[in-house]
């Protein structure tokens, strides 16, 4: 298996890559992922020649990570698919169709991942269709009932039971990725920080640490831990929202409010230490830009306090009621075996008993010398991503309590080096959803030549369409909560 | 149910009482305010560092419309002649009001028509229209409805149906996938109607501007209402922006 084997966050030169010819990189490929390695990234390095392709692999049980590259003959852009086999890599394939203008043969169900133009005109898609009698569809979206961002579902029902549920998304398509390339260092921070607004912190912290690894810039432990911090203040507060929707979906507004205070608490603190709720501002290359102090710390600890007493008392309140139970359980259930062949990730996937937490398979920053531990649950259903939800709390706040109390000393911000010409980096981070994998390739300037961004809801999506099958289609918003997935992340 | 009365008296009171004097983190960044000093001799420092050019010089001032709330020119200014404190009462119903100069105090309060005050000055249901926001200005709309904003207390709501809404709140620079399904609405919405702009996304373009997915012809071609600025705005600075709008 002919493959560049690297780590999380190395910087590698280009010509390290392997571009082996067509079939020998199909093969490779099949041979990782059959081997248990997942796909993080299908796309040429040069956009200027996309003929010569890029297979970003990664098996967590053994924190590897490797890059397989392929050249195709520029003429004949087409290869036999793998999705089949290993309906994981169906998404990518459909991406890199779409973007450049590949021909994945016997692709079981090519369909357009954001440029498509169904409302706008052109040829309007064909969405997978039920025939039969008394079968009826529902389509919803884009503009959804409430407050939330813009996606287009449509539901093959046979009475109440949801036999598929297709989702189709790029209405929030803005053109993130090839913007990144333009962008000098303010503004490529700034486009990071707007990539999933409720992922400010996870996604800054990928692309930080991606160009800072191609820069060979060192952070003090202070910027990391404080970087880390900032992490779990993001997932505690996010979860707190995912917990609070959830209740609020089942009718129990005592909790769904009481969950809502507290999240409250929680992205205030992120204003102490960074003047935004959402954390925005706070990263720079080469470390952090606001530093804790006394004062601070106290206003912190002070609201985290409240947080962790309280929680305890929602989650008794709410994952005792027998109410709330019969809504959560077996409601939307993804087997573990379903949700290995399509590449669940994070706390999905982690609720499918699915050992995946980047913090531990690739740990990254503070995390390398402050671990975490893998919580994971079994039953894969809207109760176990809701008690995950619960537990990771927990445990976030643990981090945060044990970090802030023992704040190594140093300074926060380092001189950022310089970007090494022809090389690429591979930074994955653990955002509150799953795996944020930020990838960028340079030209021969030190210039950002290749910026690819992987959310994931970019393979979670999936997962809630396979979640809807024979489920009644009033557990829908229910079952949405449950996966909370990001549109824009989607969509970039 | 002893313990639903125990997370009750765990929640305490938790609201905002007084929008309109609220005190927000110290460095919460809102209003910026200009020294009155001259810049350096041929120093641009603040402008070259923004990302979304809302800096403009001599005399110096801030657009913010465009200006996404981040710390750089506050840091890269080696006079310290801006600074932004926690005001939050930025929204206005024109946009000329946004600009910033030395002279900006504050402000001035947004205000309505008479036509829209007597209509939706006890009730205004608003329906909002994601546009290629990030959800950063969503989960801020949202708060707006949790037990510390609680803005409808106020009568001011957010529905489900265009049609049974007064006007619609855009966020998001407005994508070309967009663009269509946000007239649709719109035009779903009876009359009369307002458009409230919430974030720099949809009022300038943030750091999208000149991404060829946007489409951003709905803004020229409707007159927009109310302006709130903010990455995401906070939720007082709506909630006051569009109280002082109606009259209130």
């Amino acid at each position: 298996m002919s493959s560049l084997q690297i780590q999380n966050n190395q910087c590698f030169r280009l010509n390290e890559i392997i571009f082996a010819e067509k079939n020998d990189f199909l093969k490779t490929v099949s041979e990782h992922l059959s081997g248990g390695f997942r796909m993080l990234g299908l796309f040429p390095p040069d956009k200027r020649n996309p003929a010569k392709i890029i297979a970003v692999l990664a098996n967590a049980g053994y924190s590897e990570l490797c890059i397989a590259g392929g050249e195709f003959p520029a003429d004949k852009l087409e290869f036999e698919s793998w999705a089949a086999l290993f309906p994981q890599t169906n998404y990518f394939e459909c991406e890199l169709a779409e973007n450049y203008g590949y021909t994945p043969v016997n692709h079981p169900w090519l369909r357009p991942v954001r440029k498509q133009n169904v409302i706008a005109g052109d040829k309007p898609y064909q969405f997978y269709k039920l025939e039969g009698d008394e079968v009826h569809e529902v389509a919803v979206g884009p503009i959804h009932a409430g407050v939330i961002e813009p996606g287009h579902f449509r539901f093959q029902c046979h009475g109440e039971l949801v036999f598929n549920l297709e989702i189709n998304l790029g209405y929030q398509h803005r053109g993130v990725e090839a913007l990144f390339p333009e962008a000098d260092s303010n503004r490529g921070i700034m486009l990071a920080e707007s990539i999933a607004g409720d992922t400010v912190i996870g996604h800054t912290c990928a692309h930080c640490n991606v160009i800072e690894s191609l820069s060979n810039t060192q952070l003090s432990l202070r910027a990391q831990v404080i970087r880390s911090i900032a992490e779990e203040l993001e997932r505690v507060a996010m979860h707190l929202s995912g917990l609070g929707g959830a209740a609020n979906d089942i009718g129990l507004a005592l909790a769904a409010s009481s969950y809502g205070r507290l999240r409250t608490l929680v992205i205030n603190s992120l204003a102490d230490l960074s003047g935004s709720r959402f954390g925005r501002g706070l990263f720079v290359y080469g470390g952090v830009r606001f530093d804790f102090d006394r004062e601070n710390i106290d206003l912190i600890i002070k609201k985290l306090n409240t947080v962790r007493n309280d929680v305890r008392v929602i989650n008794d309140f709410l994952f005792s009621s027998t109410g709330a139970l019969v809504r959560f359980e077996k409601t939307g259930a993804v087997s573990t075996d379903s949700a290995l062949k399509i590449g669940l990730v994070g706390l999905a996937a982690r609720s499918c008993g699915i050992e995946l937490d980047t913090r531990i398979n690739y740990p990254y920053g503070a995390y390398r010398y402050f671990p975490v531990s893998q919580i994971t649950l079994s039953t894969g259903d809207v109760f176990a991503r809701t008690r995950l939800r619960a537990l990771e709390i927990d445990e976030s706040l643990r981090f945060i309590f044990e970090q802030l109390e023992n704040l190594p000393g140093g300074e926060i911000r380092a001189a950022a080096g310089s970007i090494e010409p022809c090389s690429g980096a591979v930074s994955i981070t653990e955002g509150w959803r799953g795996d944020i994998v930020h990838i960028a390739i340079t030209d021969e300037k030190g210039g950002i030549a290749q910026y690819k961004i992987k959310d994931p809801s970019f393979n979670n999506w999936y997962g809630l369409s396979l979640a809807l099958r024979k489920t009644e289609i009033s557990d829908f918003p229910l079952c949405n909560k449950s996966f909370d997935l990001s549109y824009a992340g989607h969509d970039l | 149910m002893i313990d639903a009365i125990k997370l009750r008296i765990l929640q305490g009171d938790p609201i905002v009482h007084d929008v309109k004097n609220a005190h927000l983190p110290k460095l919460f960044r809102g209003l910026p305010a200009i020294a009155d000093k001259p810049c350096p001799e041929g120093c641009d420092k603040c402008a070259a560092v923004c990302p979304v050019q809302a800096i403009t010089l001599s005399p110096l001032s801030i657009d913010l419309g465009r200006c996404t709330f981040c710390p750089l020119c506050e840091e890269a200014c080696p006079e310290k002649l801006i600074h932004y404190t926690s005001n939050y009462h930025i929204a206005s119903d024109k946009r000329e009001n946004l600009i910033v100069t030395k002279d900006t105090k504050k402000i001035p309060h947004a205000h309505a028509a008479k036509k829209i005050r007597d209509y939706f000055g006890k009730s205004l249901k608003l329906r909002q229209v994601s546009a290629g926001g990030c959800n950063g200005c969503e989960l801020e709309l949202n708060a707006l409805n949790n037990v510390n904003f609680d803005m409808g207390r106020f009568g001011i709501e957010f529905v489900a149906s265009p049609r049974h809404a007064d006007g619609i709140v855009i966020t998001g620079p407005v994508t070309r996938n967009m663009s269509r399904a946000l007239e649709i609405c719109y035009e779903a919405v009876p009359n009369p109607k307002i458009i409230i702009l919430v974030g720099t996304c949809s009022i300038a373009g943030h750091v999208f501007e000149n991404s060829v997915q946007l489409q951003r012809q709905f803004m020229e071609e409707n007159k927009i209402d109310l302006y709130v600025p903010g990455c995401p705005p906070h939720p007082l600075t709506f909630i006051t922006g569009i109280l002082n709008f109606i009259g209130r």
